[in-house]
């Protein structure tokens, strides 16, 4: 696809991570995991292009994790993604967190039915159902659920499944009680798979929360200022 | 000649300016979330992260166009950037988003206090203005007065020990059903009605410089719940009188003690007809210059934090690209 250069960034769990390719050469950096997003991401950034010997003027592709996840944690690093973006003119391709777990998953050697699983709070999980075989293929479109009913569907029909994804590490005695489900590690949505889709036709960005903000209606007047 | 890229995305006005070192305004856009929260009484978070997100680079480029800038190349020296206070969900995104202009334009970037801002809006108005300058801070969020020595150089000398005089606007504005926020509604219907028709107690008469404004309100509350026969206008306008009253003291008693060129009103209140009029009264009337901003100076805007970001340049002041938003950032700390 002929992408030489391109940056990942990864904010929609509590870690923030990054990747960058240049050529053959890649290389993934776990930045922090405890919710700095702002703090770690422009520094990690500006550490790694120099590692590379590269400027970010060099970027040809920026992708980015646009959600489900963390909603400060995405904001941050969708800020950060259209910025740098628009500053070099490099394209920008955005991706899900789901997807990304599905396709590290697929490059950890999983294969059959996966339920990529991230941590949507409040009691709830974001969930899309992939199939893995020689492709990664989406089977579902991303949802908001409750943990407990994805186990119950799960453990009522049966068929074999792999789960992954923070939403696993979050509620694990609930998915290990799924008969024929097998909990895979793949916490954070990995940014080398992000590179492998760097490819795709950069275009605009829209940030996917699956949640409306009227949910929250914990609203507060200036005062809060 | 120095040239600075502000951001500003403290509550819900996205915000992006172009200002040089001789505080000449080359651009300023600001788009406003706020029609989203009318309904709710106040700025909800969550809506005013979404709505930053998807604006913060649509409004810096169009800062950049406006001030004759490449996108790709511009001549700007710095990024400057509201770090705090503010909501944290907002202060994130314009944070984020300068942090990468920065890195791409490999400039520096320079991390300004919003209210620290705030004091810059008179300079942008009146470039040669003679210092000192006592300033009233005004906003939704913040009652001060502040002592400045010169650009960047400032001391709180007075500020509210419980709610902003904006907050009471909002909350008597809720409370007669005028919506959000409180402060134009009732500035309009103050006009039509007759103060002297309710008499509200004026807080903090004491010798100090600090104000209070949360009796107040709940003396409207009372006062209107006791006549319901009572004209809205005329709340408004009781209302109006007890608030600017009570500034307009604090702001004598400040002038009876320092020595200033000039005294001057910032923040959203600022745009208070009333208030305005009692400043320049009370300039008029010490002998000083009243710095009263144009209404879009007085509101939240990017040109303020550029300006107060120029001046942090001069200093050699750089911001890190590690920094970190502060929602409750005060103003005492800003040295």
């Amino acid at each position: 696809m002929g992408v030489v250069r391109a940056l990942a960034i990864e904010t929609a769990t509590t870690a923030c991570s990054i990747a960058l390719l240049d050529g053959n050469r890649r290389e993934a950096r776990l930045l922090a995991a405890d919710r700095r997003h702002v703090e770690v991401l422009a520094p990690g950034i500006a550490a790694l292009l120099e590692d590379f010997a590269l400027r970010a003027g060099d970027l040809e592709r920026i992708v980015v994790d646009r959600g489900p996840g963390l909603f400060t944690g995405l904001r941050v690093g969708l800020a950060t993604a259209f910025a740098l973006a628009d500053a070099t003119g490099a394209g920008l391709v955005g991706v899900t967190s789901l997807e990304l777990l599905a396709h590290g998953a697929h490059e950890a050697g999983v294969r059959g039915r996966l339920m990529a699983v991230v941590d949507g709070r409040r009691g709830e999980v974001f969930t899309q159902r992939f199939e893995l075989a020689d492709e990664v293929t989406a089977e579902s479109e991303p949802a908001v659920e409750r943990p407990r009913d994805v186990v119950i569907a799960w453990a009522t029909n049966g068929a074999a499944v792999t789960f992954c994804g923070d939403g696993v590490a979050r509620y694990e005695r609930d998915f290990a009680a799924v008969p024929n489900g097998t909990l895979h590690p793949l916490s954070v949505p990995p940014t080398l798979a992000a590179l492998d889709l760097a490819g795709r036709e950069p275009g605009p960005v829209a940030p996917l929360y699956l949640r409306e903000a009227d949910a929250v209606a914990n609203f507060v007047t200036r005062d809060a200022r | 000649m120095s040239v600075v890229l502000g951001i500003e995305t403290s509550c819900d006005e996205t915000a992006a300016a172009v200002v040089d070192d001789r505080w000449r305004v080359h651009s300023s856009v600001v788009e406003s979330s706020i029609d989203q929260h009318h309904h709710f009484g106040g700025v909800v978070p969550e809506l005013a992260g979404r709505a930053h997100v998807t604006t913060i680079v649509p409004v810096v480029r169009a800062a950049l166009e406006s001030a004759g800038l490449d996108v790709g190349h511009p001549a700007i020296d710095a990024v400057a950037v509201t770090a705090g206070p503010g909501l944290i969900g907002s202060l994130l995104v314009g944070l984020a988003a300068a942090k990468a202009y920065a890195l791409s334009w490999d400039v520096p970037l320079l991390t300004v206090n919003h209210l620290e801002g705030h004091l810059f809006a008179p300079l942008l108005e009146t470039p040669d203005l003679a210092w000192p300058v006592l300033t009233l801070l005004v906003s939704g969020g913040h009652t001060m007065l502040v002592y400045q020595r010169g650009p960047g150089v400032h001391e709180v000398i007075g500020e509210t020990i419980d709610d902003a005089a904006g907050e009471a606007y909002d909350k008597v504005a809720r409370w007669l059903g005028l919506g959000y926020p409180g402060g134009p509604p009732i500035d309009r219907l103050a006009g039509a009605g007759d103060a002297s028709s309710l008499v509200l107690p004026v807080s903090m008469t004491g010798e100090d410089l600090d104000f209070s404004f949360s009796g107040l309100k709940s003396a409207v509350v009372r006062a209107g719940e006791k006549r319901p026969d009572l004209a809205h206008a005329d709340i408004a306008a009781a209302f109006q009188r007890a608030a600017v009253e009570q500034l307009t003291r604090k702001l004598r008693r400040a002038l009876e003690r320092y020595d200033v060129a000039g005294v001057a009103i910032a923040g959203g209140v600022a745009a208070n007809s009333a208030l305005r009029a009692a400043v320049i009264d009370l300039a008029t009337e010490f002998g000083v210059v009243a710095h009263v901003p144009s209404l879009a100076m007085c509101t939240d805007n990017a040109a303020m934090i550029a300006a107060a970001g120029l001046s942090h340049l001069t200093r050699g002041s750089l911001g890190r690209l590690d920094a970190s938003a502060d929602p409750n950032w005060s103003l005492a700390d800003v040295s």
